[in-house]
């Protein structure tokens, strides 16, 4: 059984530059490219995704990761520039209105890099992971706007907050965290996948499988599985339970391209991945099937999110049907909606 | 068949260059080059005089009286004295200073034969082993770099640095400028292809005969700049200085292929006396391959007093983002932005390549085929953390300007692109198991096309 699912609408050149990242929220979408201003968009008002707001002269250089709290209320959102600026926001309810809440501060010390690549934040929007480019994993209390702890994944890691190996890991391109607050999730350059228990603060399973550069890793709605994927084309999942490797997605024929990002969907029975080629799929995580492919354009997409279930219809007659969205180097946020009545 | 250094020479104001564009005859004949030649009523319209400022006095004349007196004095069995005027603060081989001259902050000073202590009798012939040297070269009209003379008796001198001074200091005595000495700085740019430069004092550089070990041997040895089907051109290139590199760890980014000033000055003296030649630069598809193309097209800031030293026209070639992934990847957003087809090719971080064809060359046949390199990750590397630290470094630089022009909105772009896929790439990964003549017939086809359509 393949699931459908057709072009909605497409927001053409949204961005003048290439748009990186996306991060929805229960009514809305924003969007985050090589210019300096972010995006907002509404998804549950039109067909037309109309744009709300627009926050100006948020990252000089651009910006290349933004992130909500998946199931969260929607009141939160992560940026980060590609000056390793890392911005907090809040919505204000009753405008509707976002603004700057509150700016990382970079570290003091020099020998403590202030860089940040990924993001990611707890479902209650009160913590904040963040990367580094020497491997560490800084967790932000966001309200108390304080770090409360720094997971290191060089050589001599694994006791957690660990001293004396900093910033001796790989990469750390990719992190999540698991919605129920239990785990922390990185994904390396170096292909390393290590998941850290939050309570306990110290890293659980030290994942292998994959070998080449994580670029997303996602942790399922009900946080069982973990899902990982980057430049070796296919997408590995995880069992949390016991840190076993337990399936591997992959397309079958050419040599897969780069996957670039990857989303669970609510009911955690698909996976979204998007990839350098151009193309979105869909999975059937439980058969282990791609369900769907669509290559609406042949240059990279950076990224591809879901869109959260909305209780009313976008438009008469629409259906309730899942909705996600892609984005990447022709600058355009393309809506999917899933085909109703088959 | 060779490249061959820029020599500073050429472009410094004394001297009386020449810049001829022989692509039409492969060999030229020697005597249609001649400054004389070239000046005279029947110049070939394919003869550029550089203009000058003034001539140069004539350092030759002045060495060989220096010589008589030596003579003189040895015949009568006097002390040797060779006047000698040095900087305040160069006391590299006599700490005791005599006389001093307020205006010009130099000591007045000389070195006897045989001196008065043993620093005398090695800095007595430490100065003579150099005149002697410049000497020779302006007899037989070749230059000389400093390295090369440090390196004739590295014993004697000691150090680079006591060479570079004397040399200075010997051109400030006799009143001529350094390359009136036919002594130049270490060449870092090297030049091939379809031109014959000559320098001031007469000496000449056929481009497509000098030789010198080169980077990218391959190209020049092929002869790339006369068999490409772009047309002729001439070739530039700029290689790492090996002992800048080693000796200065900290600032080992200045080597990188970074063009030094006379290589910038080269081009855009090229540039501005053939305004019609089009310039292509193939860089790294790395953070320095970046910043090295920024320096040509928009100077260093250290240097930024400096004149013609920016190469505006400069193109660039590549390699970008989309050469690195693939032939199908991003090549349809490429043509998005504003800089139309070009798209992306990667140099090796410690070269790179200017390269420049006649505007008007006819462009042939196109070429066929395309490498079959299949994946981005065959010949890509992971950016490090100094990569990755310099790449933001540019961007900072460049979204410092207030408005970007479309350049300078393709290097940020292709400076994010790198960054969020954290690879770069070397010249190489372009090419055909080491040969790079297809994709660069390609390429400048490709821009000539461009250009002529506009």
């Amino acid at each position: 059984m393949s699931k459908q699912y057709l072009t909605l609408h497409t927001v053409d050149q949204a961005h003048p530059a290439e748009i990186f990242s996306l991060a929805p929220t229960p009514n809305a979408l924003i969007s985050a490219s090589g210019s300096s201003h972010l995006l907002i968009h509404s998804t549950t008002t039109s067909p037309t995704f109309p744009l709300t707001q627009s926050l100006s002269n948020a990252h000089r250089l651009g910006c290349h990761h933004i992130t909500t709290a998946r199931g969260g209320p929607g009141n939160t959102f992560v940026s980060v520039g590609f000056g390793g600026d890392t911005k907090v926001w809040h919505r204000n309810p009753e405008t509707d209105q976002w603004a700057l809440y509150w700016t990382l501060p970079t570290p003091d010390n020099k020998k403590e890099k202030g860089d940040v690549w990924a993001v990611a934040l707890s479902a209650d929007e009160g913590y904040l992971a963040a990367t580094t480019s020497d491997g560490r994993i800084h967790v932000w209390d966001v309200l108390r706007k304080a770090k409360i702890q720094t997971y290191e994944t060089g050589a001599g890691a694994g006791g957690g907050g660990g001293q004396g190996s900093v910033g001796t890991g790989s990469f750390a391109m990719a992190v999540d965290l698991s919605r129920d607050g239990k785990f922390t999730a990185s994904g390396h350059e170096n292909g390393g996948v290590y998941v850290f228990n939050n309570d306990a603060g110290r890293m659980v399973y030290s994942l292998s499988g994959l070998a080449k550069p994580i670029r997303a890793v996602a942790f399922s709605p009900g946080c069982k599985r973990l899902a990982a994927a980057g430049n070796a084309g296919i997408i590995a999942i995880y069992d949390m339970q016991h840190g076993e490797h337990v399936a591997n997605l992959s397309a079958t024929g050419t040599r897969p391209a780069w996957i670039t990002s990857i989303d669970w969907n609510d009911t955690g029975e698909y996976l979204l991945s998007g990839s350098l080629h151009g193309k979105v799929r869909v999975w059937d995580v439980a058969r282990g099937v791609c369900v769907a492919t669509h290559s609406e354009t042949e240059s990279a997409l950076w990224c591809v999110r879901w869109l959260p279930k909305s209780e009313k219809t976008l438009a008469p007659g629409m259906g309730k049907g899942e909705m996600f969205v892609a984005a990447g180097a022709n600058r355009s946020l393309t809506f999917y909606r899933e085909a109703t009545g088959s | 068949m060779y490249f061959c250094p820029i020599r500073n020479q050429y472009l410094h104001p004394p001297s009386q260059p020449t810049v001829t564009n022989s692509h039409e005859r492969p060999s030229p004949p020697l005597e249609q080059l001649s400054p004389v030649r070239a000046s005279s009523t029947r110049v070939p319209h394919n003869i550029v005089i550089v203009p000058q400022s003034h001539s140069s006095d004539d350092a030759l004349s002045k060495i060989e009286a220096l010589f008589e007196t030596i003579v003189d004095a040895i015949s009568v069995g006097s002390p040797i004295t060779i006047p000698y005027r040095r900087s305040t603060n160069a006391q590299v081989f006599d700490p005791t200073a005599s006389a001093s001259n307020p205006r010009d902050g130099r000591h007045m000073d000389s070195v006897r034969f045989p001196g008065r202590n043993p620093q005398e009798l090695r800095r007595f012939e430490a100065l003579f082993r150099i005149i002697e040297i410049s000497h020779e070269a302006l007899l037989s009209g070749t230059l000389v770099t400093k390295r090369n003379i440090y390196y004739q008796n590295m014993e004697l001198f000691r150090s680079q640095s006591v060479v570079d001074e004397m040399v200075d200091n010997l051109a400030f005595t006799l009143g001529v400028g350094r390359n009136d000495l036919n002594i130049v700085a270490t060449a870092k740019g090297l030049v091939a292809g379809q031109v014959e430069l000559i320098m001031r004092g007469g000496s000449k550089i056929n481009c497509a005969e000098s030789s010198d070990s080169a980077t990218f041997r391959t190209l020049s040895a092929s002869r790339y700049y006369t068999v490409s089907r772009a047309g002729s051109g001439i070739l530039v290139t700029v290689r790492l200085c090996d002992l800048f590199y080693s000796n200065n760890a900290d600032n080992y980014t200045q080597g990188k292929g970074y063009p030094d000033l006379a290589t910038r000055k080269f081009l855009a003296t090229i540039h501005s006396v053939r305004p019609r030649l089009l310039m292509f630069a193939l860089v790294d598809f790395d953070p320095h391959g970046i910043s090295v193309l920024r320096t040509y097209q928009y100077s260093s800031q250290r240097l930024d007093h400096e004149e013609r030293t920016k190469v505006f026209g400069l193109r660039w070639l590549g390699i970008r983002s989309s050469d690195v992934l693939s032939n199908t990847v991003m090549t349809q957003d490429c043509s998005a932005n504003s800089q139309g087809s070009q798209s992306s090719q990667d140099l090796s971080s410690q070269e790179s390549i200017a390269y420049s064809v006649d505007g008007e060359c006819i462009v042939r046949q196109r070429p066929r085929s395309r490498r079959t390199k299949s994946h981005p990750s065959d010949y890509t590397a992971p950016l490090n953390e100094r990569d990755r630290e310099k790449a933001v470094s540019v961007l900072r630089d460049i979204c410092g300007t207030t408005r970007l022009d479309a350049t300078e909105r393709e290097h940020k772009l292709e400076l994010q692109r790198m960054l969020m896929l954290n690879i770069k790439a070397e010249i190489q990964a372009v090419d055909d198991f080491g040969d790079i003549t297809n994709w660069l017939d390609e390429r400048l086809l490709e821009h000539s096309r461009d250009v002529n359509s506009h």
